[in-house]
């Protein structure tokens, strides 16, 4: 059978409250920082056009909405994700410490099939911060941990800064192509509720 | 916790989602509770685990019906009026990025013992055997005088009152008979019993309109449409509405107390022994037992199935509507059927499912005549359930409880009581109806 073009990429971002996922995003597509932290208020999903191997894709980037910070996302949520970032923060050891609870309720929620192979991404943000003499888990540390999960790609970020943003973007576009849709992905009949308008709107920080 | 709120929300039913985004858009500070540790409350759709924990006790589902995470079971079925309020509230909130839907595939009628489709198309009603040739342009006449039909203009009223004539006056004055009537009433307007032929006829006028246009909206095959991965979508998506305008939210939240004040008025809800302080409570039924009454029964048969069901024209998903009438009940039965198609169930698998309002002590048997057209089951449950209304004075104790999901195949009830407790809520009305044009003009460029 012909194969599909996809051109739609869902990304996840998963992390505890306050490492900078909204940030990140932010960085990333917006180029923006703001330093006013606030438990994430209107953040919704973003969404970037990337060029990758001349072929031209719509990067679609979920922020979870506040909704983690008492552990209440629902399935749809991580419903078809095709990459999952995991972010901490390298000031926070309980944050560097929960990325094993973001990682394994993304593979209960998520379910893919290839758990094993699924592509993660592990961002260690804010080493902006002091200089970096508030940092507690060392580069040292984070790298083992990405190889104890089948050497899943690392990055050290600023969200404030923007060091390393794009790069870990650019490997995140990479991995999520490497995931290969589930059949019943494919959904060709849905009809268009909203009517003509047909382009996805997201929303920025407030 | 810990913290004062404008409103705290229980439970995370559709009703309760819809009114917490909307709060949240409002501006108001929203915490949103539910015992459960997914969303939906009564209205979510369970994967195969979670319906053979709830029906089967702690039983593992066997192997050979595929994966848990495959199914998405509604355990309120209901399809969307393409046309119909929920969807107008889905446009007005922007939920709609949240979701895809799909138009279903056919309405049939059961009559005579015999299932026939409801003519989508004006070729169908020609060749359809639910009316005679003369009969048809009898009730042709009528539809073109509902068609033209404007409540704001009375010049298409042609001297009728409908505010005050009855639907049986209406009808009597076009000489249609008493089968046309059945399927105009209940098949078109949708009407689970024949109280409507007593009262006003503008309501029934009404629901024909938001059936003809419904119909027309994506001229599939049917007025309905539905969401891939089942009902359980709409409430996450106005859960995301709520969170992305500050909404908090706390899942799996034990013995959620409502906590009063000295004059009766709410002041918070105490969870795992922390209160949060608010000013209104917001809740399905099940938080608060003593401000409800019970109001009826919901029976309903729920069935995992192999193949479509029989003389749908292999319709992979579908409404059969049972007239009372036709049944010798006081209310009309429903089966639903939805499939794969709809990511709703792994490849080659349908659910299938009958509801009624339960008239008898024994409501399982009630069933029989929708569970007989399903034809060879899987698996088949049983969800029997008592349906509550709030009984208590918002204005006094500001509590505002949402009634129980009723048996209607669709959910203008629900968006009703929605606007309506929003109203009672905030004093404001959500005003639905620009959207629709919006969305009309956009359709057009």
């Amino acid at each position: 059978m012909a194969s599909r073009r996809r051109t739609l990429l869902k990304v996840i971002i998963l992390g505890d409250s306050g490492v900078g996922k909204t940030s990140l995003m932010n960085q990333y597509v917006n180029k923006k920082f703001s330093n006013q932290y606030k438990a994430t208020i209107g953040a919704d999903f973003l969404t970037k056009e990337v060029q990758f191997e001349d072929r031209l894709f719509t990067l679609q980037i979920w922020d979870t909405a506040g909704q983690e910070r008492f552990q209440s996302l629902g399935v749809a949520f991580y419903r078809g994700a095709d990459c999952c970032v995991l972010v901490y923060d390298v000031n926070s050891m309980k944050s560097f410490d929960n990325l094993n609870n973001w990682r394994e309720e993304f593979l209960i929620q998520a379910s893919p099939s290839d758990p094993d192979n699924f592509p993660f991404v592990l961002l260690g943000n804010k080493v902006d911060v002091d200089g970096g003499n508030s940092r507690v888990v060392s580069e040292k540390k984070a790298k083992a941990w990405c190889a104890s999960k089948g050497n899943i790609p690392y990055f050290e970020t600023s969200a404030k800064d923007g060091t390393n943003v794009e790069e870990a973007f650019q490997c995140i576009v990479k991995n999520a192509l490497k995931n290969e849709p589930e059949e019943e992905l494919y959904v060709p009949d849905t009809v268009d509720v909203v009517g003509g308008n047909r382009a996805q709107r997201s929303s920025g920080c407030c | 916790m810990d913290e004062e709120y404008d409103v705290i929300v229980l439970g995370t039913g559709l009703k309760e989602c819809i009114l917490s985004g909307l709060l949240s858009v409002d501006g108001l500070k929203v915490l949103h509770m539910d015992r459960n540790d997914y969303y939906g409350g009564d209205s979510t759709s369970l994967n195969l685990n979670q319906l053979w924990k709830r029906f089967r006790g702690e039983d593992k589902p066997p192997a050979h019906l595929g994966s848990s995470k495959d199914y998405n079971v509604d355990m309120v079925p209901k399809f969307m009026m393409a046309n119909g309020t929920l969807v107008r509230t889905l446009i007005h909130t922007d939920v709609t990025k949240y979701l895809s839907f799909k138009a279903v595939d056919g309405s049939y009628v059961f009559s005579k013992g015999k299932i026939h489709k409801v003519p989508a198309t004006d070729m169908e009603a020609l060749k359809s055997p639910l009316m005679g040739l003369f009969e048809k342009r009898r009730a042709r006449n009528f539809f073109i005088y509902v068609q033209d039909y404007n409540e704001a203009d009375p010049k298409t009223h042609q001297g009728l009152d409908l505010t005050t004539m009855t639907t049986r006056e209406l009808i009597a004055k076009y000489g249609l008979s008493d089968d046309t009537v059945d399927f105009i009433g209940h098949a078109l307007a949708l009407h689970r019993d024949d109280r409507y032929l007593n009262e006003p006829a503008i309501d029934t006028v009404k629901r024909m309109k938001l059936y003809a246009e419904s119909l027309a909206r994506f001229q599939g095959g049917s007025p309905y449409i539905y969401p891939l991965y089942g009902l359980g979508e709409l409430p996450q998506g106005f859960a995301r509405l709520s969170a992305v305008y500050g909404g908090t939210y706390m899942l799996n939240k034990p013995d959620c107390k409502v906590e009063f004040d000295m004059e009766g008025k709410v002041c918070g809800v105490t969870s795992e022994g922390e209160t949060a302080k608010c000013k209104k409570v917001v809740c399905d039924p099940s938080y608060l037992p003593n401000k409800v009454r019970k109001i009826g029964k919901v029976a309903r048969a729920i069935a995992i199935m192999s193949h479509p069901i029989a003389s749908t024209n292999d319709s992979h998903s579908v409404q059969i509507i049972l007239p009372q009438k036709q049944l010798g009940r006081k209310s009309d039965m429903y089966v639903f059927c939805c499939s794969y198609t709809h990511n709703v169930a792994p490849k080659g698998k349908f659910i299938a499912f009958v509801s009624t309002e339960a008239e008898t002590d024994n409501p399982q048997s009630e069933l029989k005549p929708g569970i007989d057209l399903l034809g060879q089951v899987d698996e088949l449950f049983f969800d029997i359930y008592d349906r509550y209304e709030p009984v208590n004075e918002p204005s006094l104790d500001n509590c505002f409880v949402s009634t129980s999901y009723d048996a209607t195949t669709h959910f203008e009830t629900t968006v009703t009581d929605v606007l309506n407790m929003y109203t009672l809520i905030t004093g404001k009305a959500v005003d639905l109806s620009v959207d629709l044009s919006a969305a009309s003009a956009a359709e057009e460029y």
